[in-house]
């Protein structure tokens, strides 16, 4: 029997059967799309983004990047909010949260004057929403009095924020943008205005490629491009430290309580495993989104999230996702309070070496000279005096478990103590 | 059942990598320090750099690489025996399989080809003395290309219609598409050198050369001492080759074709007779496979096509009246001594190798027992401004090893010929 775990979590006061969910994004923008996502077995949708604003799309409107053999390293996209009249897609909305009442309904909503935001809220409000997010984030909008240039803005996110907040008791959610020397500010002025939860990160403002047939960025919209958001595998590590911030942001958690209530916060960027996953829930989101990997791939990747998670906790021991919940937060710490008394030597396995050189070729020209290599062997010799156990070596190795972490020395006059370090590398 | 594949005649036997996959592969490079694939190659056509230029995305700079290292690039990419060359050497051996570094070798020949690349240079400003070499294969290809990015004026003599030697006569299309085998020659030609086709040459007609070679290859037709040999039917490889090669017409090997041999050769005579519309095609080895001197590769190749190979048996009597009918087979010597076989024929071809023909009527260089020229590595003979490389001083290899000491004759030839200046 294939291992099933129970993956369900409580996220804003809603029971979601998982925390994986679609963002708002095309992938989520009409019944059909939404009523095959949840048969695939997704928790819930972030419904694409509705607005009184229809928007007005250009042709064509996504771009990829590819290192060597890898295409969707990252992917660009000049999409918009909903090309759909605002009712209709209250209709798509009002009609799944009737037909899938187990599933999550999450309306997310653009306005652009404080009657909009409100207007919208209320129409969240009728058809049974179950939470609504505001997308503070979209970088491409054709008006500037919504998107990104909002949420780069605090007190235009406070206003709106409470804007909805005053008009419906539903859970709001703030979506960020990552085009900001820093979200606390963003985050806290929209927990004051009443948000609930934040989520982010939306996408990335990004040139992803000149083309040179044309002179312009990618894509080529009749021999122009304008800058627009990026996401996709490229962009998790800089989700992933967003969302550290955030959690381990002591005003953020303050303003929360004032209100009643733990920091919630629902993870974005570049998702595509159960393993992207749960790196986010293991810094505390309790909720995850995904477009890029959908647009790619389709819906069916979330039977190996479902699957892939299971056997992560079965392994460990877990019965419920919140027992990992945060569990990575503690250790992340700031670089002035990581240990520096001590180097660890790379090890090398010469039974597995195929005596490619690369670890030599890296130290040599990038690090400090502490490799050398035997040419009629074909083998690397470490110089430990040379040695700063950088461990570029260890990540250049092709070969897996040729070049593991070795002895630890500890440099002089330092205090001995016991030492946590990874062993095991894919 | 097994799935047999049925091409055309004409047809490529693989399709070649496109952009994506090309780089998929090149991605599959460990990018060595040292290069072992490099040092693997008989012509120095530098794999090592070739793959890199082609992950950091610079197709054009590795068709360089190719051309300036290897002036039949595009044609050793199809024919090279890389699994005992480059790609034995490749440290990506010792985690699962090599880089396939023939079909890179190939997309980036493509490339050139499609980018009207123009990679050869012949210097504006010649050097006095003249050259011949006699010959339009491998060998003289590579060392008149060498010579004439040196300076030198060269001409080549060539008693075939069309310039390729074993390139154009002798090696099955679906390997070697005639097209790939010009595109190569082109880059010669673009180099200055002169191309006297159709000429049985004559020692009058080298009189006046400064430096001569002689990369005549070996086209005497071999057969063994057995009966029958002179039937209608029975061919030597080389001419068999040639005729299927140069479509002569209406030339047709019948439904049941025996081929005997146990190199590449033989494997071309087999898929050539096969793709020609025989029914039945069989290669008969003398020895096993492991002893044979073709590639395993080909050896694949010719099964897929649903050909047979049966070894330890060598030919003893080709049947017939008028005409080929059957070729009988003993069972090798104190292995197999009591088994027999014989085997119904419309053709037979003995790709058992190929002799060397006189040249004493050209130059009196001095010859061995079987009459290869004798030179030494740099293509020296024991006359004066005679220097001989490729099949006729190594008694037939491979084509890129004629590339390599082509060279080296040319390297030779320029240091005797500015000798010759002083």
């Amino acid at each position: 029997m294939a291992v099933k775990k129970d993956l369900s979590i409580n996220y804003l006061g809603v029971n979601c059967e998982n925390p994986f969910f679609l963002s708002s994004s095309p992938v989520g923008g009409n019944y059909d799309m939404v009523k095959k996502s949840y048969e695939a077995g997704w928790g819930g949708v972030f419904f694409k983004t509705v607005g009184i604003f229809v928007a007005d799309e250009c042709s064509p409107r996504f771009d990829i990047t590819r290192k060597e053999g890898t295409p969707w390293l990252g992917f660009k996209n000049m999409e918009q909010i909903s090309d759909k009249p605002t009712e209709k897609n209250f209709e798509f909305m009002d009609r799944l949260k009737r037909d899938f009442p187990d599933k999550v309904m999450v309306a997310t909503i653009m306005g652009s004057t404080e009657d909009e935001w409100k207007q919208l809220a209320k129409m969240c409000d009728q058809i049974g929403a179950d939470l609504i997010e505001g997308n503070f984030s979209c970088p491409q909008m054709t008006s500037h009095d919504m998107g990104s240039d909002v949420g780069t803005n605090v007190e235009l996110v406070e206003k709106y924020a409470r804007a909805v907040t005053s008009a419906t008791k539903i859970p709001f959610i703030a979506k960020m943008t990552p085009n900001t020397k820093n979200m606390e500010e963003p985050a806290r002025a929209a927990i004051r205005g009443g948000a609930a939860s934040v989520s982010g990160i939306n996408t990335i403002k990004s040139i992803t490629n000149i083309d040179f047939e044309n002179m312009t960025g990618m894509p080529v919209v009749n021999g122009k491009s304008s800058i627009s958001g990026y996401s996709g595998a490229a962009v998790k590590p800089i989700a992933l430290r967003f969302a550290a911030q955030l959690m381990q942001d002591p005003e953020i958690h303050r303003l929360c309580a004032a209100q009643g209530r733990k920091f919630e916060y629902s993870g974005i960027g570049g998702i595509e495993t159960w393993r992207d996953a749960a790196e986010f829930l293991a810094l505390g989101c309790r909720n995850v989104q995904v477009t890029t990997a959908i647009m790619q791939y389709g819906y069916r990747i979330v039977e190996d999230m479902i699957s892939g998670m299971s056997h992560f906790m079965d392994e460990r021991g877990y019965t419920n996702i919140e027992q990992f919940i945060g569990s990575a937060l503690p250790n992340l710490i700031p670089a002035e309070d990581i240990n520096r008394d001590f180097k660890i030597y790379p090890k090398f396995d010469n039974k597995k070496c195929v005596g490619c050189g690369r670890c030599y070729v890296s130290c040599y020209d990038a690090a400090h000279q502490a490799i050398d290599w035997d040419e009629k062997k074909r083998k690397p010799i470490l110089i430990e005096d040379n040695c700063v156990g950088c461990h570029l070596c260890l990540n250049v190795c092709p070969v897996q478990d040729c070049i593991l972490p070795g002895e630890i020395f500890w440099k002089k006059g330092r205090k001995k103590t016991d030492i946590v370090m990874k062993h095991d590398y894919e | 059942m097994s799935k047999v594949d049925k091409p055309k005649y004409t047809a490529e036997a693989m399709a070649g990598y496109n952009h994506r996959t090309a780089m998929e592969e090149a991605a599959r490079c460990l990018l060595c320090h040292d290069a072992p694939c490099s040092k693997g190659c008989p012509a120095g056509t530098n794999p090592g750099d070739f793959i890199r230029s082609i992950r950091f995305r610079n197709v054009k700079g590795a068709a360089e690489i190719i051309r300036e290292n290897n002036v039949l690039g595009g044609t050793c990419a199809r024919v090279c025996p890389y699994d005992r060359l480059c790609e034995e050497y490749c440290s990506r051996c010792g985690i699962d399989k090599p880089i396939k570094i023939g079909e890179l070798q190939r997309y980036a020949i493509d490339q050139e080809k499609i980018f009207k690349m123009k990679t050869l240079k012949a210097p504006a400003k010649k050097m006095k003395q003249t050259v011949a070499c006699v010959g339009a294969g491998p060998a003289s290809l590579a060392c008149a290309a060498e010579l004439a990015k040196a300076g030198y004026k060269v001409t080549i003599f060539e008693r075939e219609e069309k310039p390729g030697g074993v390139l154009t006569y002798g090696i099955a299309p679906s390997r070697l598409p005639q097209a790939v085998v010009d595109h190569d020659i082109a880059q010669v030609k673009g180099l200055g050198v002169k191309f006297e086709m159709g000429k049985k040459v004559k020692a009058a007609d080298l009189e006046g050369f400064d430096a001569i070679f002689l990369g005549t290859g070996l086209w005497g037709s071999k057969f063994p001492s057995i009966p029958g040999i002179d039937l209608k039917g029975a061919y030597a490889a080389n001419e068999y080759l040639k005729k299927a090669r140069s479509g002569a017409k209406g030339f047709n090997p019948g439904k049941k074709v025996v081929v005997i041999g146990g190199g590449d050769v033989a494997v071309d005579c087999a898929v050539t007779a096969k793709l020609l519309g025989a029914e039945d095609v069989k290669i008969v080895y003398r020895r096993t496979l492991e002893e044979a001197p073709g590639n395993m590769t080909e050896f694949q190749y010719a099964l897929s096509l649903g050909i047979g190979i049966t070894t330890n048996m060598a030919p003893a009597e080709v049947i017939g009246t008028k005409k080929v009918e059957a070729i009988a087979f003993d069972g090798r010597k104190k292995v197999s001594e009591k088994s027999g076989l014989k085997l119904e024929a419309d053709t037979v071809v003995f790709a058992i190798g190929q002799g060397a023909e006189d040249v004493s009527d050209l130059v009196a260089v001095d010859t061995d027992d079987k009459g290869m020229i004798k030179a030494n590595k740099n293509g020296k003979t024991n006359v004066k401004k005679y220097f001989a490389a490729g099949d006729i001083v190594n008694g037939g290899k491979t084509v890129v090893e004629a590339v390599a000491q082509g060279k080296a004759a040319a390297a030779a030839m320029v240091a005797f010929l500015e000798k010759g200046v002083k």
